[in-house]
Protein backbone atom coordinates (compact mmCIF):
# COMPACT_ATOMS: atom_id res chain seq x y z
CA UNK A 1 0.00 0.00 0.00
CA UNK A 2 1.43 3.69 -0.96
CA UNK A 3 1.22 6.66 1.28
CA UNK A 4 2.86 7.83 4.57
CA UNK A 5 2.32 5.86 7.89
CA UNK A 6 2.33 7.00 11.49
CA UNK A 7 3.74 4.52 14.46
CA UNK A 8 3.23 6.03 17.78
CA UNK A 9 7.13 5.92 18.93
CA UNK A 10 5.29 5.28 22.50
CA UNK A 11 2.09 5.72 24.42
CA UNK A 12 1.03 9.41 24.89
CA UNK A 13 1.02 10.70 27.58
CA UNK A 14 -1.68 13.12 27.05
CA UNK A 15 -4.08 13.18 24.31
CA UNK A 16 -3.41 14.46 21.12
CA UNK A 17 -5.44 16.00 19.15
CA UNK A 18 -4.63 15.45 15.05
CA UNK A 19 -7.57 17.44 13.83
CA UNK A 20 -6.92 18.56 10.17
CA UNK A 21 -4.28 16.14 10.01
CA UNK A 22 -6.22 14.43 6.61
CA UNK A 23 -4.59 12.58 3.75
CA UNK A 24 -5.45 16.14 1.57
CA UNK A 25 -2.88 17.66 3.87
CA UNK A 26 -0.50 15.09 4.37
CA UNK A 27 -0.47 13.27 0.95
CA UNK A 28 1.49 16.48 -0.74
CA UNK A 29 3.98 17.02 1.70
CA UNK A 30 7.50 15.90 1.53
CA UNK A 31 8.34 13.44 4.32
CA UNK A 32 10.86 16.05 6.28
CA UNK A 33 8.13 18.85 6.42
CA UNK A 34 5.55 16.21 7.81
CA UNK A 35 7.79 15.49 10.42
CA UNK A 36 7.87 18.77 11.36
CA UNK A 37 4.11 19.52 11.84
CA UNK A 38 3.14 20.42 15.10
CA UNK A 39 -0.22 19.12 16.82
CA UNK A 40 -1.92 19.95 20.08
CA UNK A 41 -0.51 17.66 22.19
CA UNK A 42 -1.80 18.18 26.53
CA UNK A 43 -1.98 21.82 25.65
CA UNK A 44 1.55 22.11 24.22
CA UNK A 45 2.19 22.09 20.37
CA UNK A 46 4.49 19.18 19.76
CA UNK A 47 6.12 17.99 16.05
CA UNK A 48 4.68 14.78 14.59
CA UNK A 49 8.40 13.59 14.36
CA UNK A 50 8.17 13.63 18.35
CA UNK A 51 4.72 11.31 18.34
CA UNK A 52 5.64 9.26 15.74
CA UNK A 53 7.78 7.24 13.86
CA UNK A 54 6.76 8.46 9.88
CA UNK A 55 7.56 6.37 6.94
CA UNK A 56 6.54 6.10 3.24
CA UNK A 57 5.41 7.90 -0.10
CA UNK A 58 3.96 11.02 -0.13
CA UNK A 59 0.77 10.13 -1.42
CA UNK A 60 -1.83 7.29 -1.07
CA UNK A 61 -3.16 7.09 1.77
CA UNK A 62 -2.30 7.83 5.67
CA UNK A 63 -2.00 4.76 7.78
CA UNK A 64 -2.11 4.96 11.94
CA UNK A 65 -0.42 2.02 12.38
CA UNK A 66 -1.17 1.58 16.06
CA UNK A 67 -4.15 3.25 17.36
CA UNK A 68 -4.67 4.97 20.49
CA UNK A 69 -7.70 5.57 23.08
CA UNK A 70 -5.76 9.25 23.62
CA UNK A 71 -5.79 10.30 19.86
CA UNK A 72 -8.35 12.79 19.03
CA UNK A 73 -9.83 14.06 15.74
CA UNK A 74 -8.41 11.57 14.00
CA UNK A 75 -9.87 12.42 10.50
CA UNK A 76 -11.53 15.38 11.52
CA UNK A 77 -12.01 17.88 8.34
CA UNK A 78 -11.14 14.98 5.94
CA UNK A 79 -12.39 16.25 2.35
CA UNK A 80 -10.91 13.25 0.33
CA UNK A 81 -8.39 10.46 0.60
CA UNK A 82 -8.39 7.57 2.51
CA UNK A 83 -7.10 7.37 6.50
CA UNK A 84 -6.83 4.03 8.00
CA UNK A 85 -6.10 3.52 11.62
CA UNK A 86 -5.38 0.26 12.66
CA UNK A 87 -6.66 0.17 15.65
CA UNK A 88 -8.51 2.47 18.13
CA UNK A 89 -9.15 5.89 18.44
CA UNK A 90 -10.24 9.05 20.86
CA UNK A 91 -13.25 11.26 20.27
CA UNK A 92 -14.10 13.12 17.38
CA UNK A 93 -12.98 11.29 15.08
CA UNK A 94 -14.10 12.21 11.50
CA UNK A 95 -15.78 15.02 12.86
CA UNK A 96 -17.01 17.61 10.21
CA UNK A 97 -16.04 15.28 7.25
CA UNK A 98 -16.99 16.22 4.00
CA UNK A 99 -15.35 13.68 1.84
CA UNK A 100 -12.94 11.04 1.75
CA UNK A 101 -13.06 7.25 3.71
CA UNK A 102 -12.62 6.86 7.38
CA UNK A 103 -11.56 3.41 8.19
CA UNK A 104 -10.74 3.09 11.89
CA UNK A 105 -10.02 -0.96 13.27
CA UNK A 106 -11.06 -1.05 16.67
CA UNK A 107 -13.30 1.41 18.57
CA UNK A 108 -14.02 5.11 18.42
CA UNK A 109 -14.23 7.52 21.68
CA UNK A 110 -17.84 10.21 21.97
CA UNK A 111 -18.64 12.22 18.72
CA UNK A 112 -17.11 9.90 15.82
CA UNK A 113 -18.57 11.80 13.13
CA UNK A 114 -20.54 14.33 14.56
CA UNK A 115 -21.33 16.99 12.31
CA UNK A 116 -20.21 14.94 9.12
CA UNK A 117 -21.82 15.87 5.86
CA UNK A 118 -20.34 13.50 3.54
CA UNK A 119 -17.52 10.83 2.50
CA UNK A 120 -17.64 7.54 5.11
CA UNK A 121 -16.62 6.53 8.43
CA UNK A 122 -16.37 2.44 9.15
CA UNK A 123 -15.78 1.88 12.10
CA UNK A 124 -15.01 -2.16 13.30
CA UNK A 125 -15.46 -1.62 17.11
CA UNK A 126 -17.58 0.16 19.33
CA UNK A 127 -18.64 4.01 18.79
CA UNK A 128 -18.92 5.94 22.07
CA UNK A 129 -21.96 8.79 22.66
CA UNK A 130 -22.50 11.37 20.01
CA UNK A 131 -22.04 8.86 17.09
CA UNK A 132 -23.32 11.24 14.38
CA UNK A 133 -24.91 13.38 16.29
CA UNK A 134 -24.13 17.06 16.78
CA UNK A 135 -21.34 18.71 18.72
CA UNK A 136 -21.94 20.65 21.62
CA UNK A 137 -24.02 23.84 20.75
CA UNK A 138 -24.06 22.76 17.40
CA UNK A 139 -27.68 22.58 16.22
CA UNK A 140 -27.31 19.61 13.58
CA UNK A 141 -25.20 16.57 13.53
CA UNK A 142 -24.63 14.42 10.50
CA UNK A 143 -26.05 15.55 7.53
CA UNK A 144 -24.94 13.44 4.77
CA UNK A 145 -22.50 10.11 3.97
CA UNK A 146 -22.09 7.27 5.83
CA UNK A 147 -20.76 6.14 9.21
CA UNK A 148 -20.87 2.30 9.52
CA UNK A 149 -20.41 1.49 12.92
CA UNK A 150 -19.62 -2.74 12.99
CA UNK A 151 -20.14 -2.69 16.69
CA UNK A 152 -22.65 -0.94 19.53
CA UNK A 153 -23.41 2.84 19.52
CA UNK A 154 -22.91 4.86 23.06
CA UNK A 155 -25.49 6.98 24.21
CA UNK A 156 -27.08 10.07 22.09
CA UNK A 157 -26.33 7.90 18.62
CA UNK A 158 -27.54 10.74 15.55
CA UNK A 159 -28.71 13.40 17.95
CA UNK A 160 -29.70 15.61 15.67
CA UNK A 161 -29.10 13.64 12.71
CA UNK A 162 -30.19 15.86 9.64
CA UNK A 163 -28.97 12.75 6.76
CA UNK A 164 -27.04 10.83 5.43
CA UNK A 165 -27.04 7.04 7.04
CA UNK A 166 -25.88 5.90 10.02
CA UNK A 167 -25.32 1.91 10.49
CA UNK A 168 -25.25 0.17 13.78
CA UNK A 169 -24.75 -3.42 13.41
CA UNK A 170 -24.97 -3.62 17.02
CA UNK A 171 -26.55 -1.74 19.66
CA UNK A 172 -27.48 1.74 20.68
CA UNK A 173 -27.34 3.23 23.69
CA UNK A 174 -30.06 5.66 24.93
CA UNK A 175 -31.12 8.25 23.27
CA UNK A 176 -30.65 7.11 19.94
CA UNK A 177 -32.02 9.82 17.32
CA UNK A 178 -32.89 12.40 19.72
CA UNK A 179 -33.85 15.33 18.23
CA UNK A 180 -33.64 13.86 15.07
CA UNK A 181 -34.09 16.07 11.77
CA UNK A 182 -34.09 13.98 8.74
CA UNK A 183 -31.51 11.16 7.65
CA UNK A 184 -31.96 7.81 7.97
CA UNK A 185 -30.65 5.15 10.78
CA UNK A 186 -30.68 1.45 11.10
CA UNK A 187 -29.48 -0.44 13.90
CA UNK A 188 -29.09 -4.40 14.42
CA UNK A 189 -29.50 -5.18 17.76
CA UNK A 190 -31.51 -3.46 21.30
CA UNK A 191 -32.08 -0.32 21.87
CA UNK A 192 -32.13 2.03 24.53
CA UNK A 193 -34.24 3.77 26.69
CA UNK A 194 -35.68 7.22 25.68
CA UNK A 195 -35.24 6.96 22.05
CA UNK A 196 -36.84 9.11 19.43
CA UNK A 197 -37.44 11.90 21.86
CA UNK A 198 -38.28 15.11 20.18
CA UNK A 199 -37.61 13.47 16.30
CA UNK A 200 -39.09 15.97 13.69
CA UNK A 201 -38.29 13.84 10.78
CA UNK A 202 -36.62 10.68 9.44
CA UNK A 203 -36.27 6.78 9.60
CA UNK A 204 -34.78 4.53 12.15
CA UNK A 205 -35.11 0.57 11.16
CA UNK A 206 -35.14 -1.95 13.34
CA UNK A 207 -35.82 -5.52 14.31
CA UNK A 208 -38.50 -5.11 17.39
CA UNK A 209 -39.95 -2.07 18.11
CA UNK A 210 -38.62 -0.58 21.26
CA UNK A 211 -39.74 1.50 23.92
CA UNK A 212 -40.41 4.41 22.64
CA UNK A 213 -41.55 8.21 24.43
CA UNK A 214 -45.04 9.29 24.55
CA UNK A 215 -45.24 11.14 21.45
CA UNK A 216 -45.22 7.87 19.06
CA UNK A 217 -48.18 6.40 17.56
CA UNK A 218 -48.49 3.07 16.49
CA UNK A 219 -49.94 3.09 12.58
CA UNK A 220 -49.70 -0.63 12.32
CA UNK A 221 -48.21 -2.79 9.75
CA UNK A 222 -47.83 -1.90 5.94
CA UNK A 223 -47.04 -2.46 2.30
CA UNK A 224 -44.44 0.43 1.54
CA UNK A 225 -42.69 0.11 -1.46
CA UNK A 226 -39.86 3.07 0.30
CA UNK A 227 -38.58 -0.71 1.26
CA UNK A 228 -38.04 -1.86 -2.00
CA UNK A 229 -36.57 1.41 -3.16
CA UNK A 230 -34.17 1.77 -0.37
CA UNK A 231 -33.41 -1.87 -0.64
CA UNK A 232 -32.18 -1.44 -4.16
CA UNK A 233 -30.62 2.28 -4.16
CA UNK A 234 -28.59 2.38 -0.62
CA UNK A 235 -26.07 -0.61 -0.89
CA UNK A 236 -25.63 -0.44 2.90
CA UNK A 237 -29.14 -1.46 3.67
CA UNK A 238 -29.89 -4.05 0.59
CA UNK A 239 -28.79 -7.06 2.90
CA UNK A 240 -30.93 -5.55 5.99
CA UNK A 241 -34.22 -5.16 3.94
CA UNK A 242 -33.87 -7.94 2.05
CA UNK A 243 -37.04 -9.40 1.32
CA UNK A 244 -38.99 -6.44 3.42
CA UNK A 245 -42.56 -5.75 1.53
CA UNK A 246 -43.95 -4.91 5.21
CA UNK A 247 -42.88 -2.87 8.12
CA UNK A 248 -44.36 -1.80 10.94
CA UNK A 249 -44.82 2.00 11.00
CA UNK A 250 -44.67 4.08 14.45
CA UNK A 251 -44.38 8.00 13.76
CA UNK A 252 -42.98 10.44 16.16
CA UNK A 253 -42.39 12.93 17.60
CA UNK A 254 -45.94 14.07 17.75
CA UNK A 255 -45.95 15.77 20.85
CA UNK A 256 -43.69 17.94 18.54
CA UNK A 257 -45.48 17.50 15.25
CA UNK A 258 -42.91 15.11 14.53
CA UNK A 259 -43.20 12.73 11.71
CA UNK A 260 -40.58 11.04 11.96
CA UNK A 261 -40.48 7.32 11.43
CA UNK A 262 -39.49 3.97 13.31
CA UNK A 263 -39.69 1.06 11.00
CA UNK A 264 -39.76 -2.81 12.24
CA UNK A 265 -40.01 -5.59 10.05
CA UNK A 266 -43.61 -6.71 9.85
CA UNK B 1 -35.08 2.92 -55.03
CA UNK B 2 -37.04 -0.20 -55.34
CA UNK B 3 -37.13 -2.87 -51.73
CA UNK B 4 -38.88 -6.38 -52.71
CA UNK B 5 -41.48 -4.50 -55.33
CA UNK B 6 -41.84 -1.29 -53.20
CA UNK B 7 -40.86 1.95 -54.63
CA UNK B 8 -39.27 4.21 -52.14
CA UNK B 9 -39.73 7.56 -53.02
CA UNK B 10 -37.14 10.05 -53.49
CA UNK B 11 -37.89 12.70 -50.76
CA UNK B 12 -37.55 12.96 -47.13
CA UNK B 13 -39.86 13.32 -43.45
CA UNK B 14 -39.24 16.98 -42.44
CA UNK B 15 -39.17 16.95 -38.28
CA UNK B 16 -38.57 19.24 -35.56
CA UNK B 17 -37.07 20.09 -32.31
CA UNK B 18 -39.17 18.77 -29.29
CA UNK B 19 -38.55 18.72 -25.85
CA UNK B 20 -38.90 15.16 -24.16
CA UNK B 21 -38.75 13.55 -20.79
CA UNK B 22 -39.05 10.31 -19.81
CA UNK B 23 -40.73 8.68 -16.89
CA UNK B 24 -40.59 4.82 -15.30
CA UNK B 25 -43.71 4.38 -13.98
CA UNK B 26 -43.74 0.44 -11.83
CA UNK B 27 -46.57 -1.76 -10.28
CA UNK B 28 -47.63 -4.24 -8.28
CA UNK B 29 -47.84 -6.26 -11.75
CA UNK B 30 -47.16 -5.76 -15.14
CA UNK B 31 -50.99 -5.46 -15.99
CA UNK B 32 -51.47 -2.42 -13.20
CA UNK B 33 -48.17 -1.19 -14.89
CA UNK B 34 -49.19 -0.92 -18.19
CA UNK B 35 -53.01 0.82 -17.38
CA UNK B 36 -50.95 3.74 -15.92
CA UNK B 37 -48.67 4.07 -18.82
CA UNK B 38 -51.46 3.94 -21.30
CA UNK B 39 -53.79 6.45 -19.04
CA UNK B 40 -50.53 8.48 -18.77
CA UNK B 41 -50.27 8.60 -22.74
CA UNK B 42 -53.65 8.80 -23.49
CA UNK B 43 -54.87 11.76 -25.45
CA UNK B 44 -51.40 12.86 -26.64
CA UNK B 45 -51.49 12.26 -30.20
CA UNK B 46 -50.27 15.91 -31.32
CA UNK B 47 -49.34 18.81 -29.64
CA UNK B 48 -51.58 20.45 -32.00
CA UNK B 49 -54.71 19.71 -30.11
CA UNK B 50 -53.35 17.36 -27.17
CA UNK B 51 -50.89 19.82 -25.48
CA UNK B 52 -47.88 16.88 -25.89
CA UNK B 53 -47.32 13.90 -27.50
CA UNK B 54 -46.52 10.58 -25.25
CA UNK B 55 -46.32 7.20 -25.36
CA UNK B 56 -45.14 3.71 -23.98
CA UNK B 57 -41.56 3.35 -24.96
CA UNK B 58 -41.44 -0.35 -23.49
CA UNK B 59 -42.47 -1.95 -21.04
CA UNK B 60 -39.57 -3.02 -17.95
CA UNK B 61 -38.77 -6.18 -16.17
CA UNK B 62 -38.66 -5.83 -12.48
CA UNK B 63 -35.27 -5.75 -12.81
CA UNK B 64 -35.14 -2.75 -15.01
CA UNK B 65 -36.76 -0.59 -12.21
CA UNK B 66 -35.84 1.00 -9.26
CA UNK B 67 -37.79 -0.71 -6.78
CA UNK B 68 -37.86 -3.99 -8.57
CA UNK B 69 -41.34 -4.34 -9.68
CA UNK B 70 -42.29 -4.39 -13.18
CA UNK B 71 -42.56 -1.16 -15.14
CA UNK B 72 -43.20 0.96 -18.37
CA UNK B 73 -40.92 3.44 -19.37
CA UNK B 74 -42.76 6.98 -20.86
CA UNK B 75 -41.69 9.07 -23.28
CA UNK B 76 -43.54 12.66 -22.94
CA UNK B 77 -43.08 15.56 -25.93
CA UNK B 78 -43.71 18.82 -26.33
CA UNK B 79 -42.64 21.96 -28.24
CA UNK B 80 -40.54 23.64 -25.27
CA UNK B 81 -39.58 23.26 -21.59
CA UNK B 82 -42.41 25.86 -20.39
CA UNK B 83 -44.99 23.37 -21.66
CA UNK B 84 -43.09 20.39 -20.90
CA UNK B 85 -42.73 21.49 -17.24
CA UNK B 86 -47.14 22.18 -17.32
CA UNK B 87 -48.53 18.80 -19.01
CA UNK B 88 -45.69 16.27 -17.12
CA UNK B 89 -47.32 17.31 -13.94
CA UNK B 90 -50.85 17.24 -14.56
CA UNK B 91 -50.37 13.73 -16.05
CA UNK B 92 -48.62 12.51 -13.28
CA UNK B 93 -51.19 14.16 -11.03
CA UNK B 94 -54.27 12.67 -12.65
CA UNK B 95 -52.97 9.39 -14.29
CA UNK B 96 -50.28 8.23 -12.34
CA UNK B 97 -50.85 9.13 -8.45
CA UNK B 98 -54.49 8.08 -8.94
CA UNK B 99 -53.10 4.60 -10.39
CA UNK B 100 -53.38 2.06 -7.86
CA UNK B 101 -50.20 0.32 -6.66
CA UNK B 102 -47.80 2.59 -8.69
CA UNK B 103 -44.86 5.02 -8.16
CA UNK B 104 -43.05 6.95 -10.68
CA UNK B 105 -39.43 7.45 -10.89
CA UNK B 106 -37.17 9.69 -13.26
CA UNK B 107 -35.67 8.49 -16.76
CA UNK B 108 -33.42 10.90 -17.49
CA UNK B 109 -31.06 12.31 -15.40
CA UNK B 110 -29.82 15.01 -17.26
CA UNK B 111 -30.64 18.44 -19.02
CA UNK B 112 -32.91 20.63 -17.32
CA UNK B 113 -35.21 19.39 -14.37
CA UNK B 114 -38.88 18.53 -14.85
CA UNK B 115 -40.86 18.63 -11.71
CA UNK B 116 -42.60 15.86 -10.78
CA UNK B 117 -43.36 14.98 -6.76
CA UNK B 118 -41.47 18.56 -6.27
CA UNK B 119 -45.47 19.69 -6.96
CA UNK B 120 -47.53 16.59 -6.74
CA UNK B 121 -46.45 16.09 -2.88
CA UNK B 122 -48.39 18.93 -1.63
CA UNK B 123 -51.47 16.23 -2.30
CA UNK B 124 -50.30 15.14 0.86
CA UNK B 125 -51.42 18.38 2.77
CA UNK B 126 -48.48 17.87 5.08
CA UNK B 127 -48.52 14.57 5.40
CA UNK B 128 -45.39 13.73 2.56
CA UNK B 129 -42.17 12.75 3.52
CA UNK B 130 -39.19 12.44 1.88
CA UNK B 131 -35.74 10.30 1.91
CA UNK B 132 -32.77 11.87 -0.12
CA UNK B 133 -30.60 8.71 -1.45
CA UNK B 134 -27.61 9.75 -2.79
CA UNK B 135 -28.15 13.32 -4.95
CA UNK B 136 -31.78 11.99 -5.22
CA UNK B 137 -34.55 12.77 -3.46
CA UNK B 138 -37.73 10.70 -3.48
CA UNK B 139 -41.11 11.67 -2.26
CA UNK B 140 -43.57 9.12 -0.06
CA UNK B 141 -47.17 10.63 -0.37
CA UNK B 142 -49.48 9.27 1.60
CA UNK B 143 -52.95 8.18 0.33
CA UNK B 144 -55.80 5.93 0.89
CA UNK B 145 -54.49 2.67 -0.57
CA UNK B 146 -50.84 3.42 0.82
CA UNK B 147 -48.13 5.64 0.14
CA UNK B 148 -47.38 6.80 -4.06
CA UNK B 149 -43.46 7.01 -4.18
CA UNK B 150 -41.92 9.41 -6.18
CA UNK B 151 -39.16 11.17 -7.84
CA UNK B 152 -38.74 14.95 -6.97
CA UNK B 153 -38.27 15.62 -10.54
CA UNK B 154 -36.45 13.91 -13.81
CA UNK B 155 -34.28 15.11 -16.00
CA UNK B 156 -35.30 16.87 -19.88
CA UNK B 157 -33.93 16.23 -23.66
CA UNK B 158 -33.89 17.85 -26.56
CA UNK B 159 -35.27 15.61 -29.14
CA UNK B 160 -36.97 15.25 -32.54
CA UNK B 161 -40.99 15.19 -33.05
CA UNK B 162 -42.79 14.65 -36.36
CA UNK B 163 -40.25 11.93 -38.10
CA UNK B 164 -42.54 9.96 -40.40
CA UNK B 165 -43.11 7.70 -43.29
CA UNK B 166 -46.00 7.18 -45.29
CA UNK B 167 -47.30 3.76 -46.74
CA UNK B 168 -49.22 3.06 -50.28
CA UNK B 169 -50.96 0.14 -50.59
CA UNK B 170 -53.31 -0.99 -52.91
CA UNK B 171 -56.45 -1.57 -50.34
CA UNK B 172 -56.57 -0.36 -47.07
CA UNK B 173 -56.67 -3.79 -45.15
CA UNK B 174 -52.91 -4.92 -46.91
CA UNK B 175 -52.31 -0.82 -45.57
CA UNK B 176 -53.08 -1.76 -42.37
CA UNK B 177 -51.03 -5.13 -42.54
CA UNK B 178 -47.91 -2.91 -43.41
CA UNK B 179 -48.44 -0.27 -40.80
CA UNK B 180 -48.88 -3.27 -38.03
CA UNK B 181 -46.14 -4.87 -39.51
CA UNK B 182 -44.07 -1.46 -39.00
CA UNK B 183 -45.51 -0.50 -35.88
CA UNK B 184 -44.57 -4.04 -34.12
CA UNK B 185 -40.53 -3.67 -35.38
CA UNK B 186 -40.48 0.00 -34.49
CA UNK B 187 -41.72 -0.47 -30.73
CA UNK B 188 -38.39 -2.55 -30.19
CA UNK B 189 -36.39 0.60 -31.21
CA UNK B 190 -35.27 2.48 -27.86
CA UNK B 191 -35.87 6.02 -27.72
CA UNK B 192 -38.42 6.19 -29.89
CA UNK B 193 -42.69 6.66 -29.49
CA UNK B 194 -45.12 6.56 -32.26
CA UNK B 195 -47.76 8.52 -30.65
CA UNK B 196 -50.74 7.76 -32.76
CA UNK B 197 -53.18 4.95 -32.13
CA UNK B 198 -51.69 2.10 -32.53
CA UNK B 199 -49.03 3.88 -33.70
CA UNK B 200 -50.44 4.78 -36.96
CA UNK B 201 -52.05 7.61 -38.48
CA UNK B 202 -54.51 7.65 -41.26
CA UNK B 203 -55.62 11.15 -41.07
CA UNK B 204 -52.35 12.62 -42.14
CA UNK B 205 -52.31 16.61 -42.64
CA UNK B 206 -50.66 19.39 -44.77
CA UNK B 207 -50.10 22.79 -43.26
CA UNK B 208 -53.16 24.86 -43.21
CA UNK B 209 -56.60 25.02 -44.61
CA UNK B 210 -59.41 26.77 -46.83
CA UNK B 211 -61.41 27.58 -43.52
CA UNK B 212 -59.97 30.40 -40.91
CA UNK B 213 -58.34 29.18 -38.30
CA UNK B 214 -57.36 25.71 -39.10
CA UNK B 215 -53.73 25.35 -39.10
CA UNK B 216 -54.05 21.65 -40.86
CA UNK B 217 -56.22 19.85 -42.45
CA UNK B 218 -56.86 16.65 -44.74
CA UNK B 219 -53.68 16.25 -46.72
CA UNK B 220 -55.35 15.64 -49.90
CA UNK B 221 -53.00 14.90 -52.19
CA UNK B 222 -52.25 11.50 -50.68
CA UNK B 223 -56.27 11.26 -49.96
CA UNK B 224 -57.44 8.06 -52.92
CA UNK B 225 -60.91 9.43 -53.00
CA UNK B 226 -60.03 13.00 -54.26
CA UNK B 227 -57.41 11.73 -57.26
CA UNK B 228 -58.10 13.18 -59.82
CA UNK B 229 -60.07 16.25 -58.41
CA UNK B 230 -56.74 17.78 -57.00
CA UNK B 231 -52.86 17.38 -57.79
CA UNK B 232 -52.32 13.76 -56.24
CA UNK B 233 -49.17 11.50 -55.50
CA UNK B 234 -51.16 8.77 -55.57
CA UNK B 235 -50.70 6.30 -58.55
CA UNK B 236 -54.36 4.76 -60.03
CA UNK B 237 -53.17 1.31 -58.02
CA UNK B 238 -52.90 3.10 -54.22
CA UNK B 239 -56.37 2.89 -52.92
CA UNK B 240 -54.85 3.44 -49.16
CA UNK B 241 -52.26 5.53 -47.67
CA UNK B 242 -51.34 5.35 -44.27
CA UNK B 243 -48.66 7.50 -42.06
CA UNK B 244 -46.31 6.47 -39.08
CA UNK B 245 -45.05 9.30 -36.96
CA UNK B 246 -42.39 8.86 -34.94
CA UNK B 247 -41.20 11.19 -31.81
CA UNK B 248 -37.90 10.46 -30.23
CA UNK B 249 -35.10 11.20 -27.80
CA UNK B 250 -32.61 11.78 -30.63
CA UNK B 251 -32.51 12.69 -34.57
CA UNK B 252 -30.23 8.78 -35.00
CA UNK B 253 -33.10 7.41 -32.99
CA UNK B 254 -36.03 8.14 -35.42
CA UNK B 255 -33.68 7.65 -38.09
CA UNK B 256 -32.90 4.15 -37.02
CA UNK B 257 -37.22 3.70 -35.97
CA UNK B 258 -37.44 4.69 -39.85
CA UNK B 259 -35.43 2.43 -41.03
CA UNK B 260 -36.46 -0.59 -39.10
CA UNK B 261 -40.52 0.23 -39.85
CA UNK B 262 -39.74 0.51 -43.72
CA UNK B 263 -37.71 -2.34 -43.79
CA UNK B 264 -40.67 -4.13 -41.77
CA UNK B 265 -43.04 -2.70 -44.73
CA UNK B 266 -40.96 -3.85 -47.47
CA UNK B 267 -40.09 -7.34 -45.78
CA UNK B 268 -44.16 -7.86 -46.77
CA UNK B 269 -43.43 -6.21 -50.41
CA UNK B 270 -45.31 -5.49 -53.28
CA UNK B 271 -47.07 -9.22 -53.04
CA UNK B 272 -48.79 -7.91 -49.68
CA UNK B 273 -50.61 -5.15 -51.80
CA UNK B 274 -47.37 -2.37 -50.97
CA UNK B 275 -46.50 0.27 -53.67
CA UNK B 276 -44.70 2.52 -52.52
CA UNK B 277 -42.97 4.45 -49.31
CA UNK B 278 -43.07 8.49 -49.14
CA UNK B 279 -42.35 10.66 -46.40
CA UNK B 280 -44.34 13.76 -45.35
CA UNK B 281 -42.77 17.26 -45.39
CA UNK B 282 -43.34 21.21 -45.88
CA UNK B 283 -40.32 21.29 -48.80
CA UNK B 284 -37.64 21.77 -46.31
CA UNK B 285 -38.39 25.05 -44.95
CA UNK B 286 -40.13 24.88 -41.66
CA UNK B 287 -38.54 21.91 -39.81
CA UNK B 288 -34.73 21.72 -38.94
CA UNK B 289 -34.34 17.75 -39.42
CA UNK B 290 -34.90 15.47 -42.82
CA UNK B 291 -34.83 11.89 -43.01
CA UNK B 292 -34.21 11.03 -46.28
CA UNK B 293 -35.72 7.87 -47.18
CA UNK B 294 -33.33 6.79 -49.98
CA UNK B 295 -30.01 7.47 -47.63
CA UNK B 296 -31.75 5.83 -44.81
CA UNK B 297 -32.46 2.40 -46.59
CA UNK B 298 -28.78 2.55 -48.52
CA UNK B 299 -27.91 -1.05 -48.31
CA UNK B 300 -30.89 -2.52 -47.64
CA UNK B 301 -31.00 -4.65 -50.48
CA UNK B 302 -32.18 -4.58 -54.26
CA UNK B 303 -32.25 -1.23 -56.09
CA UNK B 304 -33.76 -0.04 -59.51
Amino acid sequence: MSGVSLKPRAPFEARVDLSGLTPEVTCPLPLRELEHLEVPCGGRSVKLAELFFIEGAPDGVLLIEIGDVRLDGVGAGMTKGELIVDGLVGAFAGRGMSGGMLRIGGDAGDFLGSEMSGGRIELAGNAGSHAGAAGSGSRRGLSGGVLAIGGDAGPRAAERQRGGLITIAGAAGEGLATDMIAGTVSVGGAIGPLMGRGMKRGTVFVDAVPELPAGFVDTGTHELVALRLIARRVPELSARLEGWTHARRIVGDTLIGGQGEVLARG
Amino acid sequence: MILNGVEIRDTFAEAFPMVGTRLIVTADTPEWALIAGRTTTGFATSVIGCGCEAGIERTLLPEETPDGRPGVSLLIFAMDFGSLKKVVPLRLGQCVLTCPTTACYAGIEGGKRVPLAKTIRYFGDGHQISKKIGDKRFWRVPVMEGEFVCDEDTGSVEGVGGGNFLILARSRGEALKAAEAAVAAMVQVPGIILPFPGGVVRSGSKVGSKYKGLFASSNDAYCPTLRGTVPSQLPAEVGSVLEIVIDGVSFEAVAEATRVGITAVCALGAEAGVVAIDAGNYGGNLGPFHFKLREIMQGAGETA
